[in-house]
């Protein structure tokens, strides 16, 4: 040790060890992410059983991952089929999520003098509305109509709270309307793909929807407007094949630093403009699909965390201003060489919130076959357009009533 | 020492009562509100005046041979995960305890099939067996609709956020033969409530 740093720590003696005793929890508070880390590699290893398992190993995670903990399992106990358990978890995150309405003065507080991480994580607008999102699939997977649209509603009004944010989020929004069109609640879901209609680069995608709901409606003007934009031939069926196709994974926030002379450090997270490469489905024997709707995950997340920036660089300053006169403070009253130990501490605490739900697709595409009613045995034919890849999916048999739509879930 | 000791000693107290378990019977009549949610209190108070106005209008007001009627579930129209089989169970009760009606079992009707089909399978001494064909058909559907409206107060500086919420549970009763609406009502549940943006 320097006889600078045995001063320095001589100096702080008192005031110091309890400083250096919060700044080891604090360290170990930000080491333990590990495990969802563990639990997100083996599921993208194609292990999700081992993922399920590293995350059921307890509540290692303590409050502050809570939410994390809850939306990941959440997404594992959907891609192995088990619905009404990933809608349980996914559940208690909602409930989590409510409860972040409150402001904890306690937790603000703490986080402000050290580091983000030891607030708990409340999630991004997108990853909000995605616990919806596979909420609504769960549920509609279960046949649990009245309970996804639940969702669907709650989803529309964190819509009316994030719009720019979630516009792009095509793929929920669609499936909010389905779950209306669902349960026929023909109003509701013609309000919601006509503002779909608008915010879409072309219509096309849900123009069948809003003829039929418009046609119902006696709205005649509007089917007018949205005929011209029906997909030619328009595939029909007695009932329909409605598949959630999940594909590639999302990326992962990534700390971003700016350092100012004598010890500053701003921190903050920040998502690396990424698309993930569009999936094309076709099933065996030969249907053929509506226009299909997509998103692209990163993209909305990204504009999310940009909703944000404002709040981030508020607190992001109070925190640095408060770091600055801590260590001022420490110099004043302890001299030079305690300040410098002090300022370097308070640097290397300084840690961007790189938390995230890591388990999400990369895109979410909703798939809609028209289908004769019957006893179906279907096979998928999965590919990427990025990378080339291709998967075949051998869906279970499955019987169609006229007027009725089946749901199945696949992730690519 | 023990001039400061009551001071040390007095947020501990206060500390102590505040974590302290409790817990205490609750009547099923007593209205318990936390919230402007749905709450057990709101489904005794609709299924009550529910099922007032059902016997006391017509077409049951006038019936005199205890007409059979199905209960179908009500729809969850609102925006919150409401166990609406609750307030249909809740509904049947009360209608067979009035002793003005008569009620098809439609819940159990699997089971009553496979009932039927064990006594039929050999197993049972025929003079104990249930007649088939025997089961009694509904004059009248029960259906419903429970929907609910939330109004947040718009975001602006201030310490409480307030919430109304409108709860409205609909209910028909249609004859299954003509297909007409023979009774129609709703009950209304308008609540307020507030609670504040910031805690310890």
């Amino acid at each position: 040790m320097t006889p600078l740093l045995q001063a320095g720590l001589a100096g702080i003696r008192r005031s110091g060890v309890r400083l250096f005793v919060l700044l080891l929890l604090v360290a170990g508070v930000t080491g333990c992410a590990g495990r969802l880390n563990k639990a997100s590699a083996l599921f993208y290893a194609d292990k999700p059983q081992k993922a399920l398992a590293e995350l059921e190993k307890g509540d290692w995670f303590g409050q502050r991952n809570q939410l994390l903990f809850l939306m990941e399992r959440g997404v594992v106990l959907h891609q192995l089929g088990r619905y009404q358990e990933s809608a349980d978890s996914l559940l208690q995150a909602e409930n989590q999520i409510n409860r972040f309405e409150r402001l904890s003065i306690s937790e603000q507080l703490g986080s402000l003098v050290t580091t983000e991480w030891l607030s708990r994580y409340q999630g991004e607008y997108s990853e909000r509305l995605w616990v919806h999102t596979y909420l609504m699939m769960d549920f509609l997977l279960l046949g649990r109509y009245d309970s996804a649209l639940v969702e669907a509603k709650q989803a529309l009004e964190l819509f009316g709270r994030y719009p720019a944010a979630l516009k792009e989020a095509y793929f929920s929004r669609a499936l909010i309307a389905l779950c209306f069109a669902n349960v026929a609640e023909d109003n509701d879901a013609y309000l919601v793909y006509r503002r779909l209609a608008d915010d879409l680069p072309d219509p096309t995608p849900v123009a069948a929807d809003l003829v039929a709901i418009s046609g119902r409606l006696g709205q005649l003007d509007e089917v007018r407007h949205y005929r011209p934009y029906l997909p030619r031939p328009l595939p029909t069926g007695a009932g329909e094949l409605v598949l959630f196709v999940a594909s590639g994974r999302i990326p992962r926030k990534r700390p971003g630093n700016i350092v100012l002379p004598p010890s500053i450090r701003f921190s903050f997270p920040y998502y690396k403009s990424s698309r993930s490469p569009a999936v094309r489905v076709e099933v065996v024997p030969a249907y053929p699909a509506l226009p299909v709707l997509s998103t692209n995950l990163a993209g909305v997340v990204e504009r999310s965390l940009e909703e944000r920036k404002l709040a981030i660089i508020a607190k992001e300053t109070a925190r640095v201003a408060g770091k600055e006169a801590l260590a001022q403070a420490i110099g004043n009253e302890h001299g030079n060489a305690a300040e410098a130990v002090v300022r370097v501490s308070l640097f290397l605490l300084e840690e961007p919130d790189t938390r995230s739900w890591q388990m999400l697709p990369g895109r979410l595409t909703l798939v809609r076959i028209p289908l004769p009613a019957g006893r179906h045995r279907l096979r998928l034919e999965l590919s990427s357009a990025g990378d080339l890849s291709r998967r075949t999916i051998n869906l279970p048999a499955f019987d169609l009533r006229p007027g009725q739509r089946v749901f199945r879930s696949v992730r690519f | 020492m023990k001039r400061h000791l009551h001071k040390m000693l007095l947020p501990l107290l206060v500390l102590l009562v505040g974590c302290t378990v409790t817990t205490r019977e609750v009547a099923p009549n007593e209205k318990v509100i936390y919230d402007a949610g749905y709450h057990f209190s709101d489904e005794k108070m609709i299924v009550a005046d529910m099922v007032k106005s059902l016997l006391s209008k017509p077409p049951l007001v006038r019936s005199t041979d205890r007409p059979v009627l199905i209960v179908y579930g009500i729809a969850n129209r609102t925006s919150e995960h409401i166990s609406t089989s609750a307030i249909t169970d809740d509904i049947r009760q009360a209608l067979l305890e009035s002793g003005r009606v008569r009620i098809v079992n439609e819940t159990q009707r699997k089971n009553i099939e496979r009932e039927t089909s064990y006594q039929y399978g050999g197993s049972v001494a025929a003079d104990t067996r249930i007649r088939k064909a025997r089961q009694v058909g509904a004059k009248y559907m029960l259906t419903g609709t429970l929907r609910s409206i939330k109004k947040d107060q718009p975001r602006q500086f201030r310490l409480k956020k307030k919430t109304l919420m409108y709860y409205s549970l609909n209910l028909e009763l249609t004859d299954i033969q003509t297909g007409l609406i023979e009774w129609a009502d709703s009950v209304d549940v308008i609540r307020e409530s507030s609670s504040p943006f910031i805690g310890w």
